[in-house]
């Protein structure tokens, strides 16, 4: 088991690397940021000067190992265009946006469990239909639409909930919807074809015969089998949470490190959005890294193996 | 000695408007307000003042000599009393009284010390990213307590044109306690007074009852200000009553407001003045005046603005209503498609060209890019064949630059602003692209036009002080331009409207949209 997880982590770090690199090129493909910082009338020599203060004379890949022994001491430098230290602007956004994916993972379990669940007891039933269709409904439509929808919905008609912001447990409902509605399709599928392998093996045969309630033998018993794909999943939708937020936080002014990094990345912020997709790399990374080991602890078939 | 005095009919009403003794503000305050904006400041140091969107907090905590009015008039603001002394023409001075009594939100009073420091912070390019606009005041000379002269190596126009450009900003305080901590925390002498600010969430303030300005203050104690870029949500806060006042009503959804009970809106023109620039190099069929009058006659402008953008928006020619060196007798192009055709056959292109036409897709004003398109589309009509390219801001921003280093125009049509603030003073925004463009001068930065005697008119007008000789250089300088189509074919400016709960807001609306978001008069309804 330490072999295992000391692999995962090597290669964890090997993933975060490689997406620093990336991301570094990449952004310095998208333009000279200076060009935004200072005014179209601004002298040559005050240009050259700001490039100068920022290190962006420097060769690219002078640049780049600048960058990365600091960020390995935690300095990610100063945002160009707010002037004060990424980490800071990190550190304040960060958990909004854990706590709004978290959020919308759970409101997706929420329905795509007892879907999956239901639709494989009562296979080709209404419920299974209505369950598919109100599932395919979230995959088809883009996040911030269902968000702006929400809001028209259930905060103008109904008043029920508030627009935007953060400053309440109610906050977090409409965002989490928008943002969780999206995988409830493809969780509600994983739950579905898993429950109808599990349900349809001797030991569940074996336990209806011997009268085992039918809610225990589908919840206790068929239902924790089935569960292990959906674990296995369980950090691909956690980070795409983490991605899909970045537009959800815009429409319901979610103060999460989305919505700042996709600002940075029109300013040509390069600090705030390298460490901005560094984050969400080591988010992802971690993610994945948790959702391998409970993988282990759920089945300890794999465990063994391992 | 010859000595101009500046606005001495404005320091009357303004002692008129302002109550000839300076005092704190005694009306009691109380209550709060909340108030949603689209954008936010990246800074709430006035040094470190980046671009338009900065002013939106600044502007709130922080005071410059001078200040456009509701009625689009510029008075003295910290300035009691200043003027020109030009006895020496090529070496102008500046002459600045401070206002009497005005105290910084700490307590502490305002003196040309603290000018003196604001200046050199303004000047140092390690703090400012306009330093360059303090480039030809080569001395800064304090008289007394109240009374400072900056000298000039040289006439400076754009120095008045930016309302005297310096920020009061508190030496002492700004001492104590460092730049990180004044940009944490700042203390100015504007009507609201710093509380606490999350990033991208909200700035909390307090009105300053030390205020010295008695007729032009909050009338509500606390404000926050939240930040929702999304325009439908923060259209639902303020239905919903989450909020109270709101900015930027995108003009697809100005109907619907409107029609709410109790709203109030009022619409101001954008500070942005919008612009199709042409490339006239030699090869190109844009250095023929007859394919730019063309080009001018075949875009019906009104028909646009109605249709794509709402009504919101206003055609001006070359400088808008309110700017300085406005003509009244100029006015915009009229659609005229046959004459259009008939310049086209003269000019040598009766069966038109093929022409890269670019445009910015970021959002930046209301519907640009669908105005952008819709403006192309038109040109197609009488042979100017667009292949549109879309931009986003960076690479806009770049296009528009002439830096060798980057993309050039090269002969195309490009959907382009300028913003000069409002009351608009085109002086500096000419010098950038009406001028040639000279490196390393500072002249023609963004200019697609090669013309020397439009260089000459400029630099005359930039070197002009006194503002009535400049209104009509200006003016000269305006008719030119507008009759050979150069530097730009002025399109329209974008009008931005606010929107509040008519019942509990007493807001009075300031010009200049930097300005009116700085809340300097609002108060509770219910208490007036």
């Amino acid at each position: 088991m330490t072999r295992f997880v000391l692999r995962r982590v090597l290669q964890g770090m090997f993933s975060i690397l490689g997406a620093s690199v990336i991301i570094f090129v990449v952004t310095r493909l998208s333009g000279d940021p200076v060009v935004l910082m200072l005014p179209p009338e601004a002298p040559e020599a005050m240009v050259s000067q700001m490039r100068e203060r920022l290190g962006l004379d420097l060769p690219i890949w002078q640049q780049y190992f600048m960058f990365l022994s600091d960020a390995v001491t935690g300095d990610f430098g100063n945002s160009y265009r707010w002037e004060m230290p990424v980490l800071e602007l990190i550190r304040e956004r960060l958990p909004a946006t854990i706590y709004l994916a978290s959020a919308a993972l759970v409101f997706s379990l929420m329905l795509s469990i007892p879907f999956g669940v239901l639709s494989a007891v009562w296979r080709g039933s209404w419920f299974d239909r209505f369950a598919k269709g109100v599932a395919m409904l979230g995959q088809a439509m883009p996040n911030f639409w269902v968000g702006l929808l929400l809001i028209i919905v259930f905060a103008i008609g109904l008043e029920w909930l508030p627009a935007y912001g953060a400053d309440t447990p109610k906050h977090v409902i409409l965002p989490a919807i928008a943002l969780g509605w999206y995988p409830v399709a493809a969780q509600t599928r994983i739950v579905r074809s898993a429950m109808l392998d599990v349900l349809d093996s001797d030991y569940i045969r074996m336990g209806r015969s011997v009268g085992v309630p039918e809610g225990v033998l589908i919840w206790k018993y068929a239902f924790r089998n089935a569960a292990v794909p959906l674990v296995t999943m369980m950090g691909v939708y956690f980070a795409s949470m983490l991605g899909g937020a970045f537009v959800v936080e815009v429409v319901f002014a979610w103060p999460g490190l989305g919505r700042t990094v996709v600002e940075a990345l029109f300013a040509r912020d390069f600090p705030v959005v390298q460490a901005g997709v560094l984050f969400a790399a080591l988010m992802f990374v971690a993610a994945n890294l948790v959702v391998d080991l409970s993988y282990g602890l759920i089945d300890p078939r794999i465990r063994n193996d391992r | 000695m010859s000595r101009i005095r500046m606005g001495a009919g404005a320091i009357a009403l303004t002692c008129a408007l302002l109550g000839s003794v300076a005092g704190p503000v005694t009306a009691e305050q109380t209550g709060q307000l909340t108030v949603a904006l689209a954008a936010e400041s990246t800074t709430m140091d006035p040094a470190k003042y980046s671009a338009g969107v900065d002013q939106y907090f600044i502007g709130t905590m922080f005071e410059m000599l001078v200040k456009p009015m509701p009625d689009g008039t510029v008075q003295n603001w910290l300035a009691e009393d200043w003027s020109i002394d030009d006895s020496n023409p090529d070496k102008p001075i500046i002459d600045v009284h401070i206002r009497p009594g005005v105290t910084f939100h700490n307590g502490d009073p305002l003196t040309s010390e603290d000018f003196r420091f604001s200046y050199e912070r303004q000047a140092d390019p390690n703090v400012s990213r306009w330093s360059h606009l303090q480039a030809n005041v080569e001395e800064f000379e304090i008289v007394d307590d109240l009374h400072f002269r900056l000298h000039f190596s040289k006439p400076d126009a754009a120095y008045i044109a930016n309302y005297l450009q310096l920020w009061a900003m508190p030496k002492k305080y700004f001492e104590q306690v460092g730049e990180e901590g004044f940009g944490q925390h700042p203390v100015g002498t504007g009507p609201w007074k710093f509380n606490s600010r999350k990033v991208k969430e909200e700035l909390r303030l307090e009105a300053y009852d030390g205020y010295w300005n008695k007729d032009h203050h909050p009338t509500v104690k606390d404000l926050v200000i939240k930040i929702i870029p999304e325009d439908l949500t923060r259209v639902a806060a303020l239905k919903t009553g989450e909020v109270d006042w709101i900015d930027n009503v995108p003009p697809a959804m100005l109907e619907d407001v409107k029609s709410q009970p109790n709203v109030a809106t009022a619409a101001m023109p954008s500070g942005n003045n919008l612009f199709l620039d042409m490339d006239t190099i030699p090869e190109g069929p844009l250095q023929n005046v007859k394919v730019r009058q063309a080009i001018a006659y075949g875009i019906d402008m009104d028909a646009i603005i109605e249709t794509v953008l709402f009504g919101q928006g206003i055609r001006y020619a070359e400088v808008s209503k309110d700017g300085t060196g406005y003509d009244p007798d100029l006015k915009p192009y009229p659609y005229d498609p046959a004459k259009a055709m008939q310049l086209m056959a003269e000019a040598g292109y009766p069966q038109g060209f093929d022409i890269d036409c670019y445009n910015l897709i970021t959002p930046r004003e209301p519907n640009m890019k669908e105005m952008g398109e819709a403006m192309y589309a038109y040109l197609g009509t009488i042979g100017v064949r667009c292949k549109v390219i879309n931009l986003e801001y960076g690479a806009w921003i770049n296009l528009g630059r002439r830096d060798e280093k980057t993309d050039q125009l090269n002969g195309g049509l490009l959907s382009w602003m300028w913003g000069q603030s409002i009351p608009a003073d085109p002086t500096i925004a000419w010098g950038g692209h009406l001028h040639s463009y000279e490196p390393g001068k500072g002249w023609g930065s963004y200019s697609h036009v090669n013309d020397p005697e439009f260089d000459k008119m400029i630099e005359d007008a930039s070197g002009e002080m006194n503002q009535d000789k400049r209104v009509a250089k200006l003016k000269e300088i305006a008719k030119r331009k507008h009759e050979l189509v150069l530097g730009g074919l002025t399109t329209y400016q974008p009008l931005v409207t606010m929107a509040w709960n008519d019942t509990k807001v007493d807001y009075t609306p300031w010009p200049y949209p930097g300005f009116w978001r700085n809340f300097q008069e609002i108060g509770l309804k219910t208490q007036n």
